[in-house]
């Protein structure tokens, strides 16, 4: 029951925070997020048992949620990730703010929970209200462009994937199944070749979007660019993921022919992509910016691991959708709280202010760090992971993918030092206060424990995998 | 096991501690506290290097997994240590010399503000050091590795004020970095093919394996590549001498004696993958002979103290990497020892100087400083002596060996350059030893106000001049030692040490010897100034490090920010591409809405494109079952 507990808690504590005084939101949405929190620890370690009730039986549609190994850590990331985001949040704003924070919570704990499609897909397109919401009121200048671009493209996406959908179900249906959106029956279903090719490619877009992977990742700029850094560490930390965990989850069991037939094509892009992303990183002078196209390219990293079709690059994209979440999440955090104290994202308005505020410097090499994929920290682990699916698949994107590691190293390097070294130019900041450290700890501490076991992690991921995996794993690398 | 966890363990305790608690700490405590724990760390290495001396010569291998790292399908990697002779030989120097610079800091840090983070970054550098050295697979071995780059990137900008020193850091780090990515393409490499990455699983499968595949030259280069990053090997070395804009005692622990020579370690601990791949084997040593020669020759003309002895780091960086490349690979293990006593006598001594002069390191302010310090200039003696290869100075017993073994071998072109440049290195460090220490004071006031150091400073750098004095005879007990490492696996037939002929030795020595007296003839009775010479070619280009760092600009820093540029003028095409997208609904959207205020709009398109999305699935669903 502990899953339920993970959707449940936030649902109500978004009501709850409705009618708390306008200075007591943070405090109840901080408190929900904790419960909610507490409960992943109970499902971690106490109860993993999902619920499969009836729901609209004329279609066949079942609310099954289940906590397996591909989504169990995703939804650990999910919960630690809005603790820290709603603590990271100021108190001015407002209790409607948490209200859409918390409903966000829960729209994403439900997506990595379902394994229904069509719970899947309504989860997908509740957690679109809350996004769009907060880029319309509580984010910058163009704050409203960029939720109708966040909302255009997604709406676009997700409307191919409900074609897809529908499409899936209903030939499965036609073959002689079950009239069902489960996933596990659908796996490995037979579809017409024609028109394989077609849903293939309808699901990847949506997907391909809501990562976002190059080129359709046009929505990005704008809201990682006008969002309050909470919110931008949640989309890039969080929901970013999601779409990396749709193409495992509903994708690769059901696609897989289409995923050996258009491999190089599909690695083609996402080289590009992370490519693309890291050399536009080098040449941003907006630190957020060079943190978004960082995150564009590791999103393309993540595709690459899956992409391999290899053991190895897919454990490796599993356990790196967790680690860059919260590590990119912690970084778009931090850049939020330096924001917030000088006024600015320009990196050349900014030097030396190490001096001043040595904690903060420290907290933000370390997201650096973790970030540009440190061995030791846990990026480099995915890193390496997917590097070794490369090599055994296509090795020239192995040689591609250790290129921008390099390129990384650069650009991340570049924002810091600019930022908080050289001599003091601008005015005196003040340092992290006592109590942005006390969550600030434990979130490193987190990072540098799965860098340091990141087995706890990866054989756990394993047995839901292998049913990913024992259709990719019949020659999907060499 | 258990000591080596406990070995590994204390520095990393001294760098939290510090880092923690530096605010409360008395002012010299930190210092003191640093240095006694690496200090502790030496005499349990002492011990376990005892014990491991106890064991049957051939079964001199303590190994252990303490955790597991990566688990499930695809790699399974464990935290695995590894301790057999050659890992001793360097957790030896590492918390030896370790130990002695950590003292000595203690009195060049002492007015510094950040001296509590620095005896944590030193610390910590000490710990990611042993953790190189002690990792049982490549996996760990390359979080040693990357970890003590970033101690070095973080002693490197230590003084992060500085901008020059900020920028150095981070050419450090982004070299280093490619030099990481060549490991871990390497390990991923072989992991793929043997389905292990530990140095026994792999060694055992290559005793069975024929040389020259294409795959063991990849992935022995690979790991090259790795080698000639942390060791500053040509085209890779620039960071190095950029390096010096950290703290003096880091040059010597970490740019000196110890980090910059991981590289030898991994060459040698790989012997057996380098028996696969002659290619990349004879590659080494032909770098490994220019790099030592191409850094000499920049040396000659340099004006700073701490560059001249950079660059000689460099120049004797080639020569292990030649007796690696010419299967010397116990002579390599002896010049990296008498090299960390020399060079850290040299740099320590460097830092006394540097420190009576108010921070001035140029030579021009410098000269006649013997009368002022006596005992640091003795030392500097002994360890140039050392380094010029005049016997019976440590650096002679084991330049020889290299050299004695280049020409055994038939390596004649390698033992030829090894030789000119012994004799280039007595020049250009009698040159430097004669303008710091005789002569006229070329600066009196700084001149007047200069002192010896400290015997905080003073004692750590006499006792590594002893050793750079008596670490020579080291050599008989270090082959003793490593030679049941080297027969455990193939690959290392010609790894004991060698003597080479005589002529190669008079030759050598006469050179070196001809060379201390040009440059007594020009700087002592000439009194030529330092500056000589580098106004026009070739001193010039000798002092500009022949444009070696112009030429990393144009070929890949200017490329890459190109690249970028244009990647974002790709950018704005793409991102015009979406706003026409989205202005283009809006205005559809606006105009079918009857209201037109902000929110009521909004809804009606979110409602619109859900409208559409139903539809579209009861046309497709009808389509499909009807």
């Amino acid at each position: 029951m502990f899953l339920v507990w993970l959707l449940a808690v936030p649902l109500a504590g978004a009501i709850v925070t409705l009618w708390a005084p306008a200075k007591g939101a943070k405090g109840v949405a901080a408190i929900t997020s904790f419960v909610a929190l507490l409960g992943y620890v109970g499902l971690l370690f106490v109860n993993r048992a999902g619920v499969n009730w009836p729901w609209i039986a004329a279609w066949g549609v079942r609310f099954h949620l289940q906590a397996d190994g591909l989504g169990l850590f995703l939804l650990g990331l999910n919960a630690v990730l809005f603790v820290v985001a709603i603590l990271a949040s100021s108190e001015d704003m407002g209790r409607i703010y948490y209200f859409w924070l918390l409903v966000l919570e829960f729209a994403v704990a439900g997506l990595f929970a379902a394994v229904d499609l069509f719970v899947f897909y309504v989860f997908w397109e509740v957690l679109l209200v809350p996004v769009f919401f907060l880029l319309t009121q509580w984010s910058g200048a163009r704050g409203r462009t960029a939720a109708l671009k966040w909302l255009i493209m997604n709406l676009v996406g997700s409307f191919f994937m409900l074609v897809g959908i529908v499409a899936v179900a209903v030939i499965h249906h036609q073959n002689g199944g079950a009239f069902t959106f489960e996933i596990a029956a659908l796996s490995g279903m037979a579809i017409p070749a024609g028109i394989a090719t077609w849903l293939f490619f309808a699901f990847l877009v949506a997907f391909w979007i809501k990562a976002p992977l190059w080129p359709l990742h046009g929505w990005m700029p704008d809201t990682y660019g006008e969002s309050p850094a909470p919110v931008t560490a949640l989309i890039s930390g969080v929901l970013s993921k999601a779409g990396i965990y749709g193409i495992l989850r509903v994708m690769m069991p059901i696609f897989l022919p289409q995923f050996r037939q258009f491999q190089l094509l599909l690695l083609i892009l996402a080289a590009i992509g992370l490519l693309y992303g890291a050399l536009a990183a080098l040449r941003q002078t907006d630190m957020k910016m060079v943190t978004a196209y960082g995150s564009l390219s590791h999103m393309a990293m993540m595709a690459l691991g899956i992409f391999s079709l290899t053991e190895a690059g897919i454990l490796g994209t599993t356990y790196y959708m967790v680690a860059h979440g919260l590590m990119v999440g912690g970084l778009f955090i931090v850049l939020g709280l330096l924001e917030s104290r000088t006024g600015t994202r320009t990196i050349q308005d900014m030097a030396g202010l190490n001096q001043s505020a040595p904690r903060l410097a420290a907290y933000f090499l370390f997201f650096v760090l973790g970030t540009l994929g440190l061995p030791g920290l846990p990026g480099f682990v995915g890193e390496y992971m997917i590097i070794q699916g490369l090599i055994q698949s296509q090795v020239v994107f192995a040689v591609i993918a250790g290129f921008v590691l390099v390129v990384a190293a650069w650009y991340m390097l570049r924002v810091f030092q600019a930022v908080m070294q050289g001599p003091a130019r601008s005015s005196a900041i003040r340092d992290l206060l006592a109590r942005q450290v006390a969550w600030l700890v434990p979130l490193a501490g987190l990072v540098v424990f799965i860098g340091i076991w990141p087995a706890g992690i990866t054989s756990h991921a394993v047995p839901s995998l292998y049913h990913v995996m024992h259709f990719a794993s019949q020659g999907g690398g060499r | 096991m258990q000591d080596l966890v406990e070995i590994l363990i204390l520095p990393l305790i001294g760098a939290g501690t510090i880092t923690a608690f530096k605010g409360i700490m008395p002012r010299r405590l930190p210092g003191i506290w640093a240095s006694f724990l690496v200090a502790v760390s030496f005499v349990l290495s002492v011990a376990a290097d005892r014990r491991l001396g106890q064991l049957a010569a051939h079964h001199r291998v303590i190994t252990g997994v303490l955790w597991n790292w990566v688990t499930g399908f695809g790699p399974t990697i464990h935290w695995r240590l590894y301790f057999d002779p050659l890992s001793a030989v360097w957790l030896l120097i590492i918390t030896g010399v370790g130990a002695l610079i950590h003292i000595y800091s203690i009195g060049y840090m002492h007015d510094d503000p950040g001296e509590g983070r620095f005896f944590a970054y030193l610390n910590f550098f000490i710990f990611s050091m042993l953790l190189l050295v002690l990792a049982g697979n490549l996996a760990i071995l390359l979080i040693g590795w990357a970890l003590v780059g970033l101690a070095s990137y973080f002693l490197i900008g230590f003084w992060y004020e500085r901008p020059s020193a900020v920028a150095a850091a981070k050419k450090a780090f982004v070299m280093n970095t490619l030099g990481d990515v060549g490991i871990l393409l390497g390990l991923a490499l072989l992991y793929v093919h043997y389905h292990g990455i530990g140095y026994a699983h792999l060694f055992r499968i290559f005793d069975t394996a024929r040389p020259g595949s294409a795959f063991f030259e990849w992935s022995a280069f690979l790991l090259y590549l790795g080698a000639m990053a942390k060791s500053a090997q040509f085209p890779l070395h620039m960071w190095l001498a950029d390096a010096m804009e950290g703290p003096t005692p880091v040059s010597a622990l970490i740019h000196a004696a110890t980090m910059v020579t991981a590289g030898v370690y991994l060459m040698t601990r790989l012997y057996p993958l380098l028996r696969l791949a002659p290619f990349t084997h004879q590659l080494i040593g032909a770098i490994g002979a220019f790099t030592a020669i191409f850094a000499a020759s920049i040396a000659f003309f340099q004006q700073d103290i701490k560059k001249v002895l950079a660059y000689s780091t460099l120049s004797q960086l080639g020569y292990m990497f030649l007796a690696v490349g010419v299967g010397a690979y116990t002579a390599g293990v002896f010049h990296f020892m008498t090299h960390a006593f020399f060079k850290a006598t040299l740099f320590l001594a460097a830092g006394s100087v540097i420190h009576a002069l108010a921070g001035e390191q140029d030579l021009g302010q410098m000269g006649g400083l013997w009368r002022k310090m006596p005992w640091t200039m003795a030392s500097f003696l002994a360890a140039t002596l050392a380094i010029a290869g005049i016997p019976p100075f440590a650096g002679y017993f084991s330049k020889e060996a290299i050299l004695g073994q280049a020409y055994n071998s038939g390596h004649l072109v390698l033992w030829a350059v090894g030789v000119l440049t012994a004799g280039m290195t007595s020049y250009y460090m009698f040159r430097l030893f004669f303008l710091t220490f005789f002569g006229k004071p070329r600066n009196a006031k700084l001149y007047d106000h200069a002192h010896e150091a400290p015997l905080v400073m003073t004692i750590p750098v006499v006792i590594l001049g002893v050793f750079s004095v008596i670490g020579g005879f080291f050599g008989s007990w270090l082959n003793g030692w490593l030679s049941p490492a080297f027969h455990q696996y193939l690959g290392a037939s010609t790894a004991p040490l060698e003597h080479g002929p005589v002529f190669g030795t008079v030759v050598t020595v006469g050179l070196a010897v001809i060379a201390f007296f040009v440059a007594y003839w020009l700087f002592v009775a000439r009194g030529i100034q330092p500056q000589a010479g580098t106004t026009r070619a070739p001193g010039l280009w000798m002092l500009k490090a022949w444009g070696m760092d112009a030429a990393w600009t144009a070929v890949a820093v200017n490329p890459l920010k190109w690249l970028g540029d244009a990647m974002l003028a790709v950018e704005r095409a793409i991102l015009a591409g979406v706003v026409g997208l989205a202005d283009g609904i809006q205005a559809w959207a606006s105009d079918l809405a009857p209201i037109q205020t902000g929110y009521v709009r909004r809804y009606a398109l979110s409602i619109m494109v859900g409208v559409v999305a139903l539809l579209a699935y009861y046309l497709i669903r009808i389509g499909f079952i009807s």
